[in-house]
Formats: C-alpha cells, sequence, structure tokens
C-alpha cells in the first residue's frame, strides 16, 4: 500500500511541477509584485502596499476601460449565445445540407483573432465605405470603427461572427441529447415549434447554457488579440473630461501600462481583472446551475 | 558501468576544454527590421575577419515589444552584450545594464552620442529626420514655391491654394497625415509633430520648452501657435488617413501621387523605392512660428549600449567602433542599410531622396532637436495619443485641445 501511493505520488508529480512552476508560482509572484514598485529590469523592488490598487481607480483611462469591457462583455455574452443557438435550432431541423452549414459555421472559430481582425478592418475601412460611396448613402461612408459610440458594437459583431459557430456546436450536441420521444409526445399533444423550443428545448439544454454563458464571458472579458488588430484601442473618446481610448478593453490598458514600463501598476490592475472575472464567473455558474435540468 | 562513467566524465572535460577555447561570441540585438540582412551580413564579415570573434545578431521589430524582449532576456539570464535603447526612459531602466563609452574613438566624431552628465552611454544608430515633405512636381503645377513655406501664414495659403485645385491636380486631399490610435499611428502626431512644439526654431541642444514641460508648464503664446499649426494640417488633411489609416494607406497616398504632402521622416525611402515613385520630393521646415522656420528635424531614433556585466564587452565595443571608423563599417551604414550616418566624417552619399535632403539640411546646419525621447515611457502612446486622435474627430475645436495638452502635461511630473 505504502509503495501504491508512492507511484501515485510519482506520476502527479510531473503533472504537479508544471503547474507549480507555471502557473502557481508566477501568480503569487504577481500578486507579490502587485505590491510593490518594480519597473520590470532594476533590482531594487520596493514594498509600497496598495499604493497602485487606490491609484488606478483615479485614472479615468483605466475606469473607462474597465465599463467598456463589462459593456462588450455584455453585448457579447447575449449576441454570442443567441445567434449560436438559433445556428444550432437551424442545423438541427429538417435543412438539406445542414452538414455544411454546421461546418461553415463553424469555420469562422478557427481564423485566429489576428488575422480575423486585420479581414474586419478592411472590411469595415475600405469594403463598407466603398459600397456607401456606390449606394450614395453618407452614414456608410464614416468607417464604423472611427465611431466611438459604435466601436464596440462593430467588435461585438466581429465577436460573434467568430463565436458563435463554436457556441453553436456545444448546443447542437445538446439537443442531439435530448430524448427524441420528449419533442413527439410534446408535438402530438399540440405544442407549436415556439412553444417546445420554450418550454423543452431551452430548460433541457440548460447545461450547455452554463458551459457557453461561461465561456463567452471569460473570452470577452480577457479579449485582446482582435481588438488589437481591429482597433488598438482607439477611435479616442472624451471620458470624465479626459481623452481616452473608446474601445481600449482591459487587456489592452493592462498591456500597455506594462509597455510604458510601469510593470507594477500593469500587475496591480491583472490582479483587478483577475478578481472581477472570479467574481462574476463564479455568480454566473451558481445562478445557471440553479436552473439546469436533472435528466 | 564504470568505463561508462569515465568516459563521460572524459567527455565532460573534453566537452569543457573545447568550451574554454571557443572563441567570443558577441550577441547583439537590435530593432531596425529593414536593416536586418544588412546587419547581419556586416556581422558575418566582421567576424570573418577577426578570428577568435563571432558576432551573431538579432533582430526583433516591425512593432514588437522590444523593451519587454530585452526585460525577458535579462531575466532569462541572457542579456544580449549589444542591445538598442530609444531614449532616457529606457535608459532609466536599463541603466544597470549600460557601458559608459566615453573613451571610445568614434566619441569625437558625433553630436548625436546618448550622453548623461557628460558621460557618453549610446552609439547613435543613424541619423533620422523630417519636415513636411513635398512632392515637388505637384507643387510645381500649383506653383508654390517650397522655398516660400516657411511660415505658418506661408502654408495657410499654399494649402487653400492647393485645395482648390485639387481636381485639376488630381488629388484627394493635400495633406497626408496619419495621427488615429485606430491605425496604429499616434506617434505621427504624438511624438513627431509634437516635437515641433519641443524644439522647432529653436537652438538644436535647446531643451528649454521640455524641461519646463517636464515641470508640468506650457508655454501658452509658443502652444497657441503650434495647435493653430496642427489645426492647419489637420483641416488640409485626408479625412480617412488621418481618422483611421495605417502607415501603408498614409505612405501609399503620397507615393501615388494622392496628396501633395506627407507628414513622414527619411524612414519612407526604401518604401518610396518599393512603390516605384519617380516624382521628385524633398523636405519643408514644420514651419508652424509665426516668425520664419528653416530646419529640419534631426535626431538619432536609437543608440546601441554595451552591457558591462558581459565578459565579451570588450570585443562588442570593438565591434560598435568598427562600424563607425573602417570603410567597410561606413559602407555597410550607407550602402547596405541605407542609413544616413551620425558621424561626421562619412563622406558616402545615401541613395534615398528624402536622406539627401536631411544630409543637405544636416550640412547646412541650422536644424532643430528633437526631444519626445525625454518624456516619461508612454506619455505619447497612452496620454498625448487620444488628445490629437479626439482633435482629428474635431479639428474646429482647437480649445478644447489647448486644454487638454494642457493638462496632460501639467500631469507629466507626476508619470
Amino acid at each position: 500500500m505504502q509503495r501504491h501511493s508512492l507511484t501515485k505520488a510519482l506520476f502527479v508529480l510531473p503533472c504537479l511541477l508544471a503547474f507549480v512552476m507555471v502557473m502557481l508560482v508566477p501568480f503569487f509572484y504577481g500578486l507579490f509584485y502587485s505590491l510593490t514598485d518594480w519597473n520590470g529590469v532594476s533590482d531594487s523592488i520596493n514594498f509600497i502596499g496598495f499604493a497602485h490598487f487606490g491609484r488606478v481607480f483615479t485614472q479615468p483611462g483605466f475606469l473607462y476601460s474597465f465599463l467598456v469591457t463589462i459593456a462588450y462583455t455584455a453585448i457579447n455574452v447575449v449576441l454570442v449565445n443567441v445567434v449560436g443557438f438559433a445556428l444550432a435550432l437551424l442545423v438541427t431541423g429538417n435543412l438539406r445540407f445542414r452538414n455544411f452549414y454546421r461546418a461553415g459555421f463553424f469555420a469562422p472559430y478557427l481564423i485566429g483573432g489576428i488575422v480575423l481582425g486585420y479581414i474586419w478592418q478592411f472590411i469595415f475601412n475600405n469594403a463598407v465605405p466603398a459600397l456607401g460611396a456606390a449606394l450614395a448613402s453618407q452614414s456608410m461612408q464614416v468607417s464604423l470603427l472611427s465611431r466611438a459610440d459604435a466601436v464596440i458594437w462593430a467588435m461585438s459583431a466581429v465577436n460573434t461572427w467568430q463565436y458563435a459557430g463554436y457556441v453553436m456546436l456545444i448546443f447542437i450536441a445538446a439537443i442531439q441529447a435530448i430524448p427524441v420521444s420528449l419533442m413527439e409526445a410534446a408535438k402530438i399533444d399540440g405544442a407549436g415549434y415556439f412553444r417546445r423550443v420554450t418550454r423543452i428545448l431551452i430548460p433541457m439544454t440548460a447545461n450547455a447554457f452554463t458551459i457557453t454563458l461561461f465561456l463567452t464571458l471569460t473570452t470577452s472579458f480577457k479579449q485582446y488579440d482582435m481588438n488589437f488588430t481591429l482597433t488598438r484601442g482607439g477611435p479616442a473618446a472624451r471620458f470624465l473630461d479626459q481623452p481616452v481610448n473608446a474601445s481600449q478593453l482591459l487587456a489592452m490598458n493592462i498591456f500597455n501600462t506594462a509597455q510604458a514600463n510601469h510593470m507594477a501598476e500593469a500587475q496591480a490592475k491583472a490582479v483587478i481583472l483577475f478578481v472581477a472575472l472570479v467574481v462574476v464567473s463564479l455568480v454566473q455558474v451558481s445562478i445557471n446551475k440553479r436552473k439546469e435540468v436533472e435528466q | 558501468m564504470r568505463r561508462i562513467i569515465t568516459m563521460a566524465l572524459a567527455l565532460c572535460l573534453l566537452g569543457g576544454g573545447a568550451l574554454m577555447a571557443a572563441p567570443t561570441t558577441v550577441t547583439m540585438m537590435q530593432l531596425k527590421v529593414e536593416i536586418k540582412d544588412a546587419l547581419d551580413n556586416y556581422a558575418a564579415k566582421y567576424s570573418a575577419a577577426h578570428p577568435g570573434v563571432t558576432v551573431s545578431v538579432e533582430t526583433l521589430g516591425g512593432g514588437a515589444d522590444f523593451g519587454g524582449a530585452i526585460k525577458a532576456k535579462i531575466q532569462a539570464g541572457q542579456m544580449p552584450d549589444i542591445f538598442v535603447i530609444e531614449g532616457q526612459g529606457q535608459y532609466n531602466v536599463f541603466k544597470d545594464y549600460i557601458a559608459d563609452l566615453s573613451d571610445q574613438p568614434w566619441v569625437k566624431d558625433t553630436d548625436l552620442a546618448f550622453k548623461q552628465n557628460g558621460k557618453v552611454y549610446g552609439f547613435p544608430v543613424s541619423i533620422e529626420g523630417y519636415g513636411l515633405a513635398y512632392n515637388a512636381d505637384i507643387l510645381k503645377k500649383a506653383g508654390v514655391d517650397p522655398a516660400s513655406l516657411t511660415t505658418r501664414a506661408a502654408y495657410e495659403k499654399a494649402f487653400a491654394k492647393i485645395d482648390g485645385m485639387k481636381k485639376a491636380l488630381g488629388l484627394d486631399a493635400v495633406v497626408a497625415m496619419a495621427a488615429s490610435v485606430s491605425g496604429g499611428m499616434w506617434w505621427v502626431a504624438g511624438q513627431h509633430n509634437l516635437a515641433a512644439y519641443w524644439g522647432g526654431g529653436l537652438a538644436a541642444d535647446d531643451t528649454s520648452v521640455i524641461q519646463k514641460a517636464l515641470k508640468g508648464q506650457v508655454d501658452d503664446a509658443r502652444f497657441l501657435q503650434y495647435a493653430k499649426y496642427v489645426q492647419l494640417l489637420f483641416k488640409y488633411a485626408d479625412k480617412n488617413i488621418l481618422l483611421n489609416g495605417s502607415y501603408d494607406n498614409q505612405v501609399g497616398s503620397f507615393a501615388q501621387g494622392k496628396t501633395a504632402f506627407l507628414h513622414q521622416g527619411n524612414w519612407v525611402d526604401p518604401n518610396m523605392k518599393q512603390l516605384g515613385v519617380t516624382f521628385k520630393m524633398g523636405y519643408a521646415p514644420h514651419a508652424f512660428l509665426d516668425t520664419v522656420e528653416k530646419g529640419l528635424y534631426l535626431f538619432a531614433p536609437s543608440w546601441y549600449c554595451v552591457n558591462p556585466k558581459s565578459p565579451n564587452a570588450a570585443a562588442a565595443k570593438a565591434f560598435l567602433a568598427s562600424i563607425a571608423m573602417t570603410p567597410d563599417g561606413q559602407d555597410y551604414m550607407v550602402n547596405q542599410a541605407g542609413m544616413i550616418p551620425a558621424f561626421k566624417s562619412v563622406k558616402l552619399q545615401p541613395k534615398g531622396q528624402l536622406s539627401q535632403a536631411l544630409m543637405a539640411a544636416n550640412a547646412k546646419g541650422g536644424n532643430y532637436g528633437v526631444f519626445f525621447g525625454m518624456l516619461p515611457d508612454g506619455a505619447g502612446q497612452n496620454v498625448f495619443g487620444p488628445i490629437y486622435d479626439l482633435f482629428a474627430q474635431n479639428p474646429d475645436n482647437i480649445d478644447q485641445f489647448v486644454s487638454d495638452m494642457k493638462k496632460a502635461i501639467a500631469g507629466l511630473p507626476k508619470m
């Protein structure tokens, strides 16, 4: 028995070691640095307590990034899941070529965020205005990406285009796991399509919603790549009487702070992002779990 | 078993012995992608000519986070022997790893070495510079003499005239200027254009205006003249390029003859060659003052520094000296890498039209210093960038721009 548990421990060791070295240790290092004035290089590191945490909340740029990230996440959670669920309904119905559609809707997910950002930047900045010029539509000739009030909607649209297909796959799996007899019984009892979806499909796929909401929530909160290639944070907008970047999400704000050699301050912002993300996703998962139906 | 151990030990000893006799390898990390091939070739040539020394160059650039990469190297214990700093901010960060180069033979041959408290710490990589580049053919057709563009009033007249002839000249707009955060072009406005306020019309080493700014103060009369110049540029700029254009959009528009002026430095010469530009071009000064200004803005954009903690520091210094002091090194700088050398004894001429214009201006003298490197890190991108972007969206609101900038400058001491 003694020998057995040693073997087990040895088997766990490589994974445990990797986890400790690349996750736990850097994480606690990060927590530590957020309480110092370290610039990323210097040998002298002074402990300054929670000074950064107080200071960042007086910066309009950071506050704005925080708020716009929440707005962006809210838009995404709704859009991605609604579109993804609608697509899933579509391709689980009696549709010809439905496997082709499934593959097609999923394809954008396979394009990396960087490439995708550049493609859509071209569409927004060149293709749409050219179309607008051809149609003599004044409003279409101004790129959505240069309008501070529209830019996060444009970003959400691109994000939905990318993630809806992925979320769709999860919904498809959940819908196919529902016993056919249930739907048929409802149909025989005279329930219309809409009623069957709202009363049977959605409750029965609640566990899928737990997953998809969690995924969309966390990916939107941490968004960086598409943000960088599509807008780089621009255009500028005014917030608390100070110019800020209208589409600069939290991750980009953190990165730009770090790049300006304010490493410890950036780390403090990263800790704030981490805490916010943990709180929000815990709340979301616990609410969703209550709605799940035991099968 | 014992034999295997003996063998292994012997191998280790052999390996160790080989390592001891191994030649010095000077590692260099630099960020100019456009000179990568030329520098690699020169390093190979130098290594071949100096038995026992190998120079290996790592190039990282094209918008990559160079400072971050060096930090990573330090953390990994692989700090290169030669690396690049771009100004005061990075000097402050990396100063523990920067050697005093005051005793080097090239120091007397240049005005642009990186100095700190009278000591030399950086080897100037090249001279770069800018004014407002113009398309000489278009100006000729429009009847505007570029030599007359020495005050803001002259620019106002010339811009209005060319704007009125846009159709006949086949122009989209008068000026190709990019200033947007979204196009990644905040540096054109927030660094290069703003440098006119810091140094324009002053002696090349007069840092009084920026010193004042670093204490949070603004010279109101001077700044208002500058703001009017920015407004002028923004009003006559191509709106799409200004508000969300990229570097390629901006340079491409000028190269295709769709704009008469370009707000970029001599680093666009290779782009012009690529785009097959045949028209004549030159530089007019950024004359933002009411009084006459004729100078261009010249600066060393970056400096090579030597890591004094490395055992190869002496070899690294010798390599840098060879670039400045030997015919091969000078040939590399001018002919292979297409740079303007910062060393006065170099007689070779670069090929690009704008580089030639700069070299002529340098020989003539009366140019202005470029001091944005003295600002705290992140000031250009995080503070000034969005202010210019906002002004570009609404160039009529000059009061807002002035008050935003004053507030931003007042916040500089706390950055």
